[in-house]
């Protein structure tokens, strides 16, 4: 293929108007980078969703009673992943530990005998919500 | 190809993705001003809820069955509708967002595809990433992509997908169709057809070519040849500016007085004007109206309208509020309780397909943008409502919504709450 060539009279002098600043060119000009937080934090933006942690039975798992949880939809629950579960008409944060017979989910509070593991049976009423995949707290 | 992707119960389903334990039990989503039913579950349709159903009249059903009552939740439903639209792009190159809870896709250029495993995939990934139900009918036309998709609600079976290009599958599912049902078939033509003895889409289709082209002119030949499998509606990936604009509401209580009800037609004026002048347009004709309330029988009954034109195109937020108060005025009677009013904007050109008149001002139409243009930079910043005309008084009058779910996607305050039991 030939190069297309530019006829001679599509070419047309033009005077800038104004004034050209000669000065020494920024190096940083055509360099726009900066850290976006919500692509490090958002993987899928149309599965992600967030959620406040109201309670303490996670926080060996660094989840705190006020922080929000990134939740996202789109991934699969694996064997021991932290998870925003629904059991028996509660939302509730947990450790999942996934076997042959069911799940089982774990609290992550080992000073707070109150917190034992919930086995999920056929008759609870159970749905994994969403796999977490961020903390955010307040330093 | 085409894809239809419609979203079940959109409203209805949106109600549910933070609260599961309403899977399966009647929902109902209520109009602005908690007036009427607009969205309903399956469970809540099968207890005879109609859409538009005033909810004093349905009441009753509504407290018998424990039916789980939302006033309408904007916020979330628009931030869900766009979720959902970003999942339908990753399996089309583009994508045709037709309404908040519909969407076509463009397949053509993927014939290598199982469409009808396809179909199931991309309802099957709406649900698990989004939580909304959502049918997709796949079809070699619009129309019939719709159908599709109607299917999928009836037979569970069909796991949400449905490809339907078969003629004899086509024919098959056009006869049992009802003909009102098909995309594109107005209350108008249903009349004429169902005096002609034409039920289904299969009888539609039998019609000649020229009794098409005659009773119902090219949209209805056009459906017909689209029922055929023959592709006639173009795929429109751009979003048209709108044609015209509504901003109305129905009140908490009624209004009788006229500077109360003109305050509030200055308020959907000058939200008209905002929607106007985001798309860029200008209006050259603007209805407004106000009505009484229709249920309450034994009250005197007044729906009265008024049109203002401007001979100069305009999107002027002055102009146009203080051209609705004026109309509002001139259109108010007194001894009606006012329910219900609006500003329709009727008649919209874009800007840069105006001419202007020889008569205007310039300077002063010069002084008019620039304080346009303020007042949007002032909106933009401090959000709507920051500043106001005195027509305006205090504001739109909140509208009742006693059963509002939280902005769960929206508000940082409203996240839902996840306990450690």
């Amino acid at each position: 293929m030939q190069p297309h060539p530019i006829p001679e009279s599509g070419l047309q002098e033009f005077s800038f108007l104004g004034e050209v600043k000669a000065g020494f060119p920024s190096p940083a000009e055509d360099v726009r980078e900066r850290l976006d937080l919500v692509k490090l934090l958002v993987r899928h933006s149309a599965s992600t969703f967030f959620f406040r942690v109201d309670g303490v039975s996670m926080v060996d798992a660094d989840m705190d009673e006020g922080d929000i949880i990134i939740v996202d939809r789109a991934l699969d629950p694996y064997n021991g992943c932290k998870a925003v579960c629904f059991i028996d008409g509660e939302y509730t944060v947990k450790r999942v530990e996934i076997g042959a017979d069911g799940a089982v989910l774990l609290p992550c509070n080992a000073k707070n005998k109150r917190y034992k593991p919930i086995p999920v049976g056929p008759d609870n009423q159970f749905l994994i919500w969403g796999v977490v995949t961020w903390v955010i707290k307040k330093a | 190809m085409y894809a239809l992707a419609d979203c079940n119960n959109f409203f209805a389903s949106c109600e549910r993705v933070f609260r599961p334990e309403l899977n399966g039990k009647p929902v109902i989503v209520l109009s602005n001003n908690d007036g009427c039913a607009v969205a309903r579950s399956n469970e809540a349709k099968a207890l005879g809820i109609k859409m538009g159903d005033p909810y004093f009249k349905i009441r009753d059903i509504v407290e018998r069955n424990g039916v789980a009552v939302f006033s309408g939740n904007f916020p979330l439903y628009g931030d869900m509708s766009r979720r959902v639209q970003e999942v339908l792009r990753s399996f089309a190159p583009s994508v045709e967002q037709y309404s908040i809870d519909e969407a076509f896709l463009d397949l053509s250029g993927m014939d290598n595809i199982d469409f009808d495993t396809y179909a199931k995939r991309i309802s099957a990934t709406c649900l698990k990433w989004t939580a909304i139900p959502v049918s997709v009918g796949i079809a070699p036309t619009k129309t019939l992509a719709k159908i599709a998709s109607k299917l999928c609600k009836q037979y569970p079976r069909l796991q949400g997908g449905c490809y339907l290009h078969r003629p004899r599958d086509i024919e098959k599912v056009l006869r049992k169709f009802p003909v009102g049902d098909v995309w594109g078939i107005g209350r108008r033509s249903l009349k004429k057809l169902e005096q002609m003895g034409v039920r289904s889409a299969w009888d539609y289709v039998q019609l000649s070519e020229t009794t098409v082209r005659k009773l119902f002119f090219q949209p209805g030949f056009h459906t017909w040849k689209e029922l055929q499998g023959i592709p006639c509606i173009e795929f429109e990936d751009l979003v048209e500016p709108k044609q015209s604009i509504c901003v109305s509401r129905s009140f908490a209580h009624e209004i009788e007085a006229m500077p109360e009800l003109c305050e509030q037609v200055a308020n959907f004026a000058e939200s008209a004007v905002q929607k106007l002048r985001r798309q860029q347009s200008l209006a050259l004709e603007m209805v407004v109206f106000a009505s009484t309330n229709r249920f309450k029988e034994s009250t005197p009954q007044t729906s009265a309208g008024l049109c203002v034109p401007f001979i100069d195109a305009t999107a002027d937020h002055r102009t146009l509020v203080l051209a609705a108060v004026d109309a509002c005025r001139k259109l108010w009677r007194p001894g009606f309780g006012y329910k219900r009013a609006g500003v329709i904007i009727t008649k919209i050109v874009q800007e840069a397909d105006f001419v202007r008149s020889l008569w205007e001002d310039d300077g002063a139409a010069q002084r008019e943008s620039r304080l346009s243009q303020s007042i949007d930079n002032i909106t933009k910043a401090f959000g709507p409502g920051a500043i106001r005309f005195g027509a305006q008084g205090d504001g739109i009058v909140k509208a009742a919504r006693d059963h509002q779910s939280p902005h769960y996607t929206t508000r940082w305050e409203d996240l839902p709450k996840v306990t450690g039991k």
